[in-house]
């Protein structure tokens, strides 16, 4: 997929993007400070939001194969299972129950199949979502924070499928995670936005530690504080 | 039905209250039938389309959700009299006639409450059926779906002003007993009667079957909703 | 920029309200003409009205020597046809500079102002139902009745099939008989009773003609209802005089039955009993059952509409 010169004005934010290009059945990172415009880029993506000049080279995917998970998913009205269901539903697909009780019982929610979506937790709700995201098999995955509310076993396990997923079939993941260790564990390739600008595009070790950029250095060396300060050292 | 009719004429004076009663929710119930498909289809287009001037469309629609029905009703008894403009339609003083005025009254009521909350809720719905890769009627239909209450509660809403209205009825329908004679009519006509007590009997009798259509309603909502445990 | 906005929303919205409250204040204050201020604003328009005379009542008393000045306000109970033919509007004004008490009507159904002298929420009452009338005062609740004048009822409809005629009785019966529409006031007020009353002199059921309507509303709504059907109706001639003069779209109807005596409808004035409701303003009301029934004001009365409709609207008859 290639990004070529997107730009939208949102109030005050000014977002120019410039060009970069992600490899498919690759997994992709952006980091950045917040507010520098990483979900607008997601729903710019989406389609989601219009841009006001610049466009997006899909190279073949079709709208049907894109999804994005949110930091806080939507829900429409119904249960857990009528929510699983609903990308299904809208393109005509027997639900495979045994598949999505599969699912459900490797996240622990196999009791709330038909609890009422909205009334879950916020981390039950995400990990939802992200059944949601993967039960139709999309090319494009982009989640947008939303493993952060996981704790450290489910936060695993959700590695786990994308690596799984990563090796029975060929997905182009996009991941924006405040949690350098995950982006750091997952990503192979990294985006640096600042500002509305992808400044830096590279392999994870290039951009986390090659960079001459001093914002760059500068966003990294910032997280590792904070992480450590929050939870001791930094295994990388 | 002949022994509540009977009951009523023994009870009220010689007004025609059952006729009333039946005239009041024909006419609220094909009203609000006709006006919750117009509103919501125009509370939906409003929201879609993208034109210039639509700030003062909405303006004035803001503005007709609280035109005095009265207005409304001279509107439409001057449309509908012999010779006006469609004097040919034959509608003055008929149920028909008072329904269009109803439908010109509460519209604006739905489509404004409509458009109101789809400007609040539909931008997250439509991202929504985007990730999940829905086509523009799917989506549709999903906003529809996802917004049941607030359009139900528009729908309840008009009913309760249709059935509650009498400047528009009373101009239209011309109160003709057993014919355009509704429950809000015949309070008025009691009243100038002099007959106080039994203007508050049908008031509270008109209330009370709002009251039960209301319960009946909100049961077959709840009915489709009863895994909703916030 | 947006502070500024919502400062400038602020002070419209002030200023509409005081504009609007002094506005009502101000009014609230006219009709009274002298009460203690502090009092007005607080109370509704309604019950500034309804209390008025009584509030005012010292205050008469003080101006008694100059009777030009105000003194207060007279509530009077009306039927519509005195204020739609616009008799009040024009007799109003003198009464005010003769005898310094301002008129206020309401306009209702006879049924109804009776009711309002009944539960003493009026000073006086001005209608045309001479059995109800002399009922009320046998009840108490008025002093006296006066009859003050009369105007005639007319049957106005299509030409055909009814031709212009004087015998009431078999334009009623044609009605019957060939079930022609017919727009009834059906509201228990005067002129309903007086079509009620001749067709139960005919010994007819109105209501076995699938074509008569019961309108329920007012005079002026019933004529506009039989003028869109093509129907008969029974009105007062004042009503149709004013009506056929002013109204916007001409009236198609024509007078088919006039002159009969039974079509005659007097009008009797009473005060309400101020034993029954002392807070009634009888001063008042005497004062207007004297002015009304006087030589002076019977021929004002018996001039109105002559100009502007060619005839007289009511005949006065009080010294008969």
């Amino acid at each position: 997929m290639k990004i070529i010169d997107l730009e939208k004005r949102q109030g005050d934010f000014q977002m120019k993007t410039g060009s970069f290009s992600m490899e498919e059945g690759k997994i992709h990172g952006i980091i950045g400070g917040n507010g520098c415009g990483k979900t607008t880029l997601c729903k710019l993506i989406m389609g989601i939001v219009k841009p006001d000049r610049g466009r997006i080279d899909y190279e073949g995917l079709e709208v049907g194969e894109i999804t994005m998970t949110a930091q806080r998913p939507y829900f429409i009205q119904g249960s857990v299972y009528e929510n699983i269901c609903y990308p299904l539903k809208i393109r005509r697909i027997r639900p495979d129950e045994q598949k999505i009780d599969g699912w459900l019982a490797r996240c622990g929610l196999e009791e709330k199949k038909y609890q009422y979506a909205r009334s879950l937790s916020s981390g039950e709700q995400q990990k939802v979502s992200m059944i949601r995201a993967l039960i139709f098999d999309p090319k494009f995955i982009m989640i947008d924070e939303t493993l952060s509310n996981l704790d450290p076993e489910n936060l695993e396990l959700f590695e786990q499928v994308i690596l799984e997923i990563q090796k029975e079939r060929p997905v182009t993941w996009l991941l924006i995670s405040h949690r350098l260790a995950h982006i750091y564990k997952m990503c192979e390739v990294l985006h640096f936005m600042h500002q509305g600008e992808v400044l830096a595009s590279g392999s994870r070790d290039e951009i986390l530690f090659g960079s001459e950029d001093e914002r760059i250095r500068r966003f990294v060396a910032n997280e590792v504080i904070r992480m450590e300060e929050k939870h001791g050292a930094f295994e990388g | 039905m002949q022994v509540i009719k009977e009951f009523l004429d023994t009870f009220f004076s010689d007004v025609g209250v059952f006729d009333a009663i039946c005239v009041t929710f024909q006419m609220a119930f094909c009203a609000t039938g006709i006006s919750s498909v117009l509103g919501i289809l125009l509370g939906l287009l409003l929201e879609r389309a993208d034109f210039v001037g639509k700030k003062v469309v909405i303006r004035i629609n803001r503005t007709l959700m609280g035109v005095p029905p009265v207005v409304v009703g001279l509107v439409v008894y001057m449309l509908l009299m012999r010779r006006g403009p469609l004097g040919r339609l034959n509608m003055l003083f008929s149920i028909r006639g008072m329904i269009l005025a109803q439908v010109l009254i509460i519209t604006p009521i739905i489509c404004g409450m409509t458009y109101t909350s789809l400007v609040s809720r539909a931008p997250a719905v439509r991202a929504f059926a985007k990730t999940m890769g829905a086509d523009r009627i799917q989506t549709q239909w999903l906003v529809v779906r996802e917004l049941k209450k607030e359009l139900y509660f528009a729908v309840v809403t008009g009913f309760g002003r249709s059935i509650s209205e009498v400047g528009a009825v009373m101009l239209v329908g011309g109160n003709i007993k057993g014919h355009t004679r509704t429950m809000t009519t015949t309070i008025s006509l009691l009243k100038s009667q002099g007959i106080f007590t039994e203007g508050l009997t049908l008031g509270i009798l008109l209330l009370f079957m709002a009251f039960v259509i209301q319960s009946l309603a909100d049961f077959f909502q709840k009915g489709e909703q009863s895994d909703e445990n916030y | 920029m947006k502070k500024q906005r919502q400062w400038l929303a602020a002070v419209l919205a002030t200023t509409l309200l005081a504009g609007v409250l002094s506005g009502c204040g101000g009014k609230e204050l006219e009709a009274p003409a002298a009460e203690t201020p502090a009092e007005a604003p607080a109370e509704t328009p309604e019950e500034t009205l309804a209390e008025a005379p009584e509030e005012t009542e010292p205050a008469a008393d003080e101006a008694d020597a100059a009777p030009v000045e105000k003194k207060g306000v007279l509530m009077m109970a009306t039927t519509t046809s005195t204020a739609d033919t616009g008799l009040l509007d024009y007799l109003a004004p003198i009464f005010l500079e003769q005898t310094g008490w301002e008129l206020q009507w309401n306009a209702v159904g006879t049924g109804e102002a009776l009711k309002m002298g009944e539960n003493g929420d009026v000073d006086i009452v001005l209608v045309h139902a001479k059995a109800s009338e002399e009922e009320f005062v046998a009840n108490g609740f008025g002093v006296e009745r006066f009859q003050v004048m009369y105007n005639d009822f007319i049957v106005v409809g299509p030409a055909e099939p009814i031709a212009h005629t004087e015998d009431i009785e078999a334009a009623f019966k044609t009605i019957q008989e060939d079930q022609l529409t017919f727009v009834s006031r059906g509201d228990d007020s005067g002129t309903d009773k007086k079509e009620k009353g001749i067709w139960k002199k005919l010994e007819l059921d109105p209501a076995q003609n699938p074509n008569y309507l019961e309108s329920g509303q007012g005079m002026g709504a019933t004529i506009t209802m039989a003028d869109e059907k093509g129907a008969y109706c029974l009105t007062d001639r004042g009503t149709w005089l004013k009506m056929k003069n002013d109204a916007d779209v001409e009236l198609q109807l024509e007078v088919i039955c006039e002159g009969a005596q039974d079509l005659l409808n007097q009008y009797g004035i009473i005060a309400v009993n101020p034993e029954k409701y002392p807070e009634v303003n009888n001063e008042a009301a005497n004062t207007m059952i004297e002015w009304i029934c006087s030589e002076e004001v019977q021929e004002l009365i018996g001039n109105y509409g002559v100009e502007e409709y060619g005839q007289a609207l009511f005949t006065p008859n009080a010294n008969e």
